[in-house]
């Protein structure tokens, strides 16, 4: 099978996940719990009110009918408008992506930087104590809930010292380097690293673990290879040796993983989001969630699901670049 | 060998150190450097539980919008703490008839966009809510019951077509209305939701949908510039974030502060906790339509076997206040002379025995996080009332939606038997707090009594307010007699504040930026 084809067919498979992901999130509405109705208005809300605003969102159609128009919606970017701001959920959704991706990506920034070293710490000193330590510190970080880390370092830093900000993100990521490109003003890029700080510890605690043990097992094989002892014979210095040849070599699997984690990050940053009042996805689906506000939950699992069709069919692409046999299964 | 991996430890431990320097050093720096971004330290920073849900004033009806929406759209009168309507937009008012109603309103308003205020806008305001085909189809509606419309027949004077009583419709177009400009929203997509222009002593200067709006004061406004500027409101869903943005100082008022949280906030420099009782009850209804809930005695002995004051002690650290009747206090029509039911389970043992219901098994039906410590309150007057030896009655969480859904569809054959709710009083008047419940028809309606429904619609219909007091109070008192509810108790708001600023906290939930200084 050629390269071309191949992808073609990822890609159709991706457009049914897709297909998938709108008609579950639409069925799920029909069998949650509760009249949507009664999610959109007061409880003294009297009938003939009800009934009006019913008619004026289009809910007294028949499911069939409502289901048609929503998928005939998606085609043209139309996501619907929130049962409660009345707001377009395309613009919704799409302002609190840059938000999440900033978190996302800074979190498995301080993942990288606390696991990597850990990892070939570990894997260098087999069966040491500092193996053990780093062992049981990646243990503890994968055991410790989001939310109480978040809580805890928001109890300690802010409140208690002083240091950084709980909350309340004054400038994003790219409003911050243009202000700083055009007006040369530093400040702005130095309130958001203050304000990302803890989110993204908190959120790069959480996948630490995982990178350790990948990392050091990735090491610990590479570390047998017989180019490891040509390259020690040749006298190269041991650092050189691990951190050139050894870890870059174990660096491929990490990157798949990081790559499909930063999916996961997307979706799962909901508590983290909360917690620190973060405006990106996971809180308007959370905010969503508390509302019954269902056009934007639904948008929300239709962006995430496409984001990880995308990411796929991205590994899978390159996969099938890196190495051609995996185009015959 | 030995000696080439000592050295290669010392450089990488120099690799180690360096980078922990290296964090450290920023972290610091980070820590010292002032949040350019966030705003000026004379910002005053409002944080609720949730932003607004829209920028319409007339698309919604929820409290934390109207809190937000009141600094930029200017109620048309002001309410004092007791209830009573002061001059505001509107200058005076009376009743020329009995289906009419007549303002004069302010000659000098202008609107942030700079557009005069005239007795027309004031008019299309209350048509634009209350008239599906002048605005939107809006939940707010139900804030003006009776009201048919309103025009402007000249610059200054409104007259407000009405088939209710002088005094309901007064309260109702007081604390609803907030005056827009017709010109300006007749230009606009409805329902409209991107961009504000009222008249209120506030201004926008930045607005960022579902998050945050920052206001500046109105350099036009008629009357008294208020004293905070420039002003933030924000929402932050998590209790605990929200009394840590107040003790870090990056909120200034928080609302919903938790029980729990109450003394850390008292210990804290700088911020104190301020509370004020509400206007919502809390209650346990008891839809008469089943059996045994179709038994008066039974519905007290249901009264007499929970102890409120126990629930409020243990359960919600003393914040709330036991209830009599179906109206808080502090609304029109509210009876003095009830008191609430005594803890008593013997006398409830006994008129459990009297309505022959002697060892029936009910359950009792709580939505969870939606009033505070809901389940909990729940699960312990379901405690209590097990404990009475001729009645056994279980517990058990619904969600919200199930219960309003099933509860409010004017059918009390659907209702749960037995179920926990809130309900606020925003208009002070009783009439918000009965019609809905005791008229048949009403969404809320659950109990039938035809001889207390009969007096409701009187009441709706009697014009003297003496005499329409009167009534309303001899109502409350049939009620507390029928006992539809185990009245419980209402629920205590509780915020947290900046030490410095002069402000008292309003039982009707509002929050006036104007009203306050520092």
């Amino acid at each position: 099978m050629s390269l071309a084809k191949f992808l073609i067919k990822r890609l159709l498979q991706g457009v049914f996940v897709i297909w998938g992901v709108i008609t579950v999130t639409f069925g799920l509405r029909a069998v949650a719990p509760g009249d949507p109705i009664d999610l959109i208005v007061d409880p003294s809300t009297s009938p003939e009110v009800r009934e009006q605003i019913r008619q004026e969102m289009g809910l007294n159609e028949p499911l069939y009918v409502q289901y048609v128009d929503y998928v005939q919606g998606i085609f043209v970017g139309d996501l619907g408008y929130s049962y409660q701001s009345r707001r377009d959920v395309t613009v919704m959704v799409l302002e609190r992506v840059p938000a999440t991706l900033e978190l996302a990506i800074a979190a498995t920034i301080v993942a990288i930087m606390i696991a990597i070293p850990l990892g070939v710490i570990s894997a260098t000193r087999r069966h040491e104590p500092a193996d053990y330590g780093a062992t049981l510190f990646s243990l503890v970080g994968i055991s410790t809930p989001n939310f109480w880390l978040g809580i805890m370092l928001i109890l300690l830093l802010p409140v208690q010292l002083g240091v950084f900000p709980v909350s309340q993100r004054p400038v994003g990521f790219g409003p911050a380097v243009y202000s700083l490109v055009t007006t040369g003003y530093f400040n702005d890029l130095i309130a958001w690293f203050r304000h990302i700080t803890l989110p993204a510890i908190t959120l790069g605690t959480y996948f630490t673990a995982l990178i350790t043990r990948l990392t050091r097992s990735g090491m610990i094989d590479e570390l047998g290879k017989p180019y490891v002892t040509a390259t020690e014979a040749k006298g190269l210095p041991g650092v050189l040796i691990r951190f050139k040849h050894v870890l870059r070599n174990t660096m491929i699997p990490i990157i798949t993983v990081l790559g499909l984690q930063l999916g996961t990050l997307i979706g799962g940053a909901v508590i983290t989001e909360s917690v620190f009042d973060w405006p990106g996805l996971g809180r308007r689906l959370i905010d969503a969630l508390y509302a019954g506000d269902w056009p934007v939950i639904q948008g929300v699992l239709i962006f995430i699901g496409v984001g990880f069709v995308v990411i796929n069919v991205v590994v899978d692409a390159l996969y099938a670049t890196l190495n051609p046999r995996v185009t015959d299964e | 060998m030995q000696g080439a991996r000592h050295n290669e430890l010392d450089r990488r431990r120099f690799l180690q150190l360096t980078g922990i320097a290296t964090t450290a050093g920023l972290t610091s720096m980070a820590g010292c450097i002032d949040d350019s971004g966030g705003g000026s330290d004379d910002e005053f920073v409002v944080t609720q539980g949730e932003f607004a849900t829209t920028v319409d004033p007339n698309g919604h009806n929820d409290a934390p919008t109207y809190n937000v929406l009141d600094q930029v759209y200017e109620p048309l009168w002001d309410i004092t703490p007791d209830g009573e309507l002061e001059p505001r937009i509107v200058e005076e008012w009376s009743h020329p008839d009995d289906s009419t109603m007549e303002l004069t309103v302010r000659d000098d308003v202008v609107f942030h966009e700079g557009q005069e205020m005239t007795a027309s806008d004031v008019a299309y305001t209350i048509n634009r809510a209350v008239d599906e085909d002048v605005g939107i189809a809006s939940e707010q509606a139900d804030r003006y019951p009776g009201v048919v419309g309103a025009e402007a027949p000249d610059d200054t004077t409104v007259v407000i077509e009405h088939e209710s009583v002088p005094s309901i419709v007064e309260f109702n177009v007081a604390t609803v209305a907030t005056v827009v400009s017709e010109e300006w929203m007749e230009e606009r997509e409805q329902p409209v939701n991107e961009e504000l222009n009222g008249t209120g002593p506030y201004q926008v200067e930045e607005y960022t949908p579902d998050e945050e709006i920052t206001f500046t004061t109105f350099d036009d406004y008629w009357g008294e510039v208020p004293d905070l500027d420039p002003v933030r409101f924000r929402g932050a869903s998590e209790a605990s974030t929200r009394v840590s943005e107040l003790e870090t100082g990056e909120s200034d008022l928080i609302v919903n502060v938790p029980p729990s949280d109450v003394a850390n906030i008292d210990e804290a420099d700088g911020v104190e906790v301020r509370t004020v009782t509400s206007l919502r009850n809390i209650f346990l209804v008891m839809p008469n339509d089943d059996e045994p809930f179709d038994s008066q005695e039974f519905r007290q002995a249901m009264n007499y076997a929970v102890d409120v004051d126990a629930i409020i002690e243990n359960v919600l650290d003393g914040f709330g206040s036991p209830t009599s009747q179906p109206i808080p206090e502090g609304i029109f029509g509210y009876n003095d002379d009830l008191d609430p039911y005594p803890h008593d389970p013997e006398q409830a043992e006994q008129l459990v025995e009297d309505s022959g219901y002697s060892g029936v098994e009910i359950t009792l039906e709580s939505p969870e996080g939606r009033y505070l410590n809901d389940t909990e309150v729940a699960e312990t007057a379901a405690q209590q009332i097990d404990q009475l030896e001729n009645v056994s009655c279980d517990f058990q969480i619904t969600d919200f939606e199930t219960i309003t859904e099933s509860s409010l569809d004017a059918d009390p054959s659907t209702s749960p038997d037995f179920f926990l709710i809130g309900w606020g009083n925003p208009t002070y008047d009783a009439d918000y707090g009965l019609a809905p419940w005791f008229v048949s028809g009403q969404a809320a309606y659950n109990f039938e009594d035809e001889e207390i429904e009969e007096k409701i619609l009187e009441s709706q219909q009697t014009t003297d307010p003496d005499e329409r007091e009167q009534l309303l109070q001899e109502i409350n008192a049939d009620l507390h007699e029928a006992a539809p509810w185990v009245f419980l108790h209402r629920e205590e708001s509780i915020y947290g504040i900046r030490s410095d600023v002069d402000w008292n906290p309003r039982a009707d939930e509002s929050i006036f930026l104007d009203e306050m200084s520092r």
